[in-house]
């Protein structure tokens, strides 16, 4: 049965006041000495790993600290935020309420728009139409009131014709007690006015036949 | 001795890195929440509104009424500035008086009248300024478009009616030098002299007439241009004889 090998041991300088350096010995010490160094090495591990523990302990307890403030505060935060959310929620439906009110009255208005909008373009039209009407109308009169005065003096022609014509009659009826040229002048007379007269009517009854 | 150095330094860092994982503190609720976008206040379906409801299509119209050396003849036209119309040549010809009224029934007095010899087209000058006018398109429409004709088609109410531009053909009445525009787009007479506009509301042509199979016939956009920018090709309304 063999001996692990075992680290050298360092041996203790004497207490001369100064530093000394020893040599290492070579690797065959000897298995007192190893036997001794192992439980210290063993403390000093155990030592170590408490260190280590502990410093793991203690991270593992700020850790635990700092998240139960953070889930404390955004607990906090979280019924903050939902406060202010069922806040704006109820004054997004206040608003949404108003707003359909709005549009509703929006909507209404714009229909009365549309009608009044048609309604202005009926009567626009109307307007128009009496416009049209009128004119025409005017026209009518005016040619009415042309045509009148056409026979009115077509009338007043004939009327002079037969007058004239009387006349002659009454001068052939006394034939002797004038001059024949006289007369026969008076009945050329007679005759250009009637024609004139004639021709007039003729015009007249053409226009009131158009 | 290294193996524990080791263990020690991943420990460590394993710390560090867990401390980054670690949730951060809330920040204080604030006390004024703002939207990250701003609500828009634009109404919607307004569309090109006036004041008094009507839109800029119907606002330029204008109806014309020719009180005729011989008879009584209605048409349309549109505004191109405040005091000046564009019409058909036949709408005005003839004239002893032009009566204008707009789309709400107002009179508009004129002053003026001339018409175009190499076009079917007449321009109105007028004392009273026009409740609006449209822009001109940059060219002329191509087949496909979409056209809108507001006029007064018999006389009677405003009326807008749509279509599109099917092509070009030759003037079959001979009234207009160059080419003619045809769409589909009903018009009727009493229509002569109203705008054809595209889907922006700009002019792209005036109507002047209508086919057999009920297509409508407009004087395109490039024609009036070229008309308007030379003021010798308008003469002056002639009186009734």
């Amino acid at each position: 049965m063999s001996h692990p090998p075992q680290p050298p041991a360092w041996r203790q300088p004497p207490d001369t006041g100064h530093p000394q350096v020893v040599p290492a010995p070579s690797s065959g010490t000897s298995a007192p000495a190893a036997a001794h160094g192992a439980p210290a090495q063993r403390r000093r591990r155990s030592r170590a790993a408490v260190v280590v523990l502990t410093l793991l302990l203690l991270a593992a307890l700020g850790v635990g600290a700092y998240l139960w403030l953070t889930t404390v505060r955004w607990q906090e935060d979280s019924a903050a935020w939902e406060a202010r959310a069922r806040d704006h929620a109820a004054q997004a439906a206040a608003l949404q309420a108003e707003l359909d009110g709005v549009n509703a009255e929006l909507l209404s208005a714009r229909e009365q728009l549309a009608a009044a909008t048609e309604r202005i373009t009926e009567l626009a039209d109307e307007k128009a139409q009496l416009g049209d009407e009128t004119v025409a109308a005017q026209r009518y009169l005016d040619y009415q009131t042309r045509v009148s005065e056409a026979a009115g003096v077509v009338a007043t022609a004939l009327g002079q014709c037969i007058e004239a014509q009387s006349q002659l009659i009454g001068y052939l009826e006394n034939r002797d007690a004038y001059d024949p040229e006289d007369l026969e002048r008076f009945a050329d007379d007679v005759q250009a006015v009637c024609d004139e007269a004639t021709q007039a009517n003729e015009q007249l009854q053409q226009e009131l036949q158009q | 001795m290294r193996g524990r150095r080791a263990v020690v330094l991943a420990s460590s860092l394993a710390l560090v890195a867990g401390c980054t994982v670690l949730p951060s503190l809330p920040d204080p609720v604030p006390s004024d929440i703002t939207p990250t976008v701003a609500p828009s206040l634009v109404a919607r379906g307004g569309g090109n509104l006036s004041p008094d409801g009507f839109d800029a299509v119907r606002r330029m119209a204008v109806r014309i009424r020719n009180v005729g050396c011989s008879g009584l003849s209605t048409g349309s036209g549109f505004a191109i500035d405040e005091h000046t119309l564009i019409t058909n040549r036949h709408v005005v010809a003839d004239s002893e008086v032009l009566q204008v009224s707009t789309y709400d029934g107002r009179d508009i007095e004129v002053m003026a009248a001339s018409t175009a010899g190499l076009a079917d087209l007449a321009v109105v000058r007028t004392d009273d300024p026009l409740p609006s006018y449209p822009e001109l398109a940059e060219n002329d429409p191509r087949a496909g478009d979409l056209v809108t004709v507001v006029g007064y088609p018999d006389g009677g109410a405003l009326s807008v009616t749509e279509g599109e531009v099917i092509g070009r053909t030759t003037d079959p009445l001979n009234e207009n030098l160059g080419e003619v525009l045809v769409t589909d787009a009903p018009v009727e007479p009493g229509s002569s002299g109203s705008a054809a506009l595209d889907d922006t509301g700009r002019v792209i042509g005036v109507v002047y007439a209508k086919t057999s199979d009920g297509r409508s016939l407009l004087i395109p956009l490039s024609t009036v241009q070229q008309l308007l920018s030379d003021a010798a090709a308008f003469a002056t309304l002639p009186p009734c004889d």
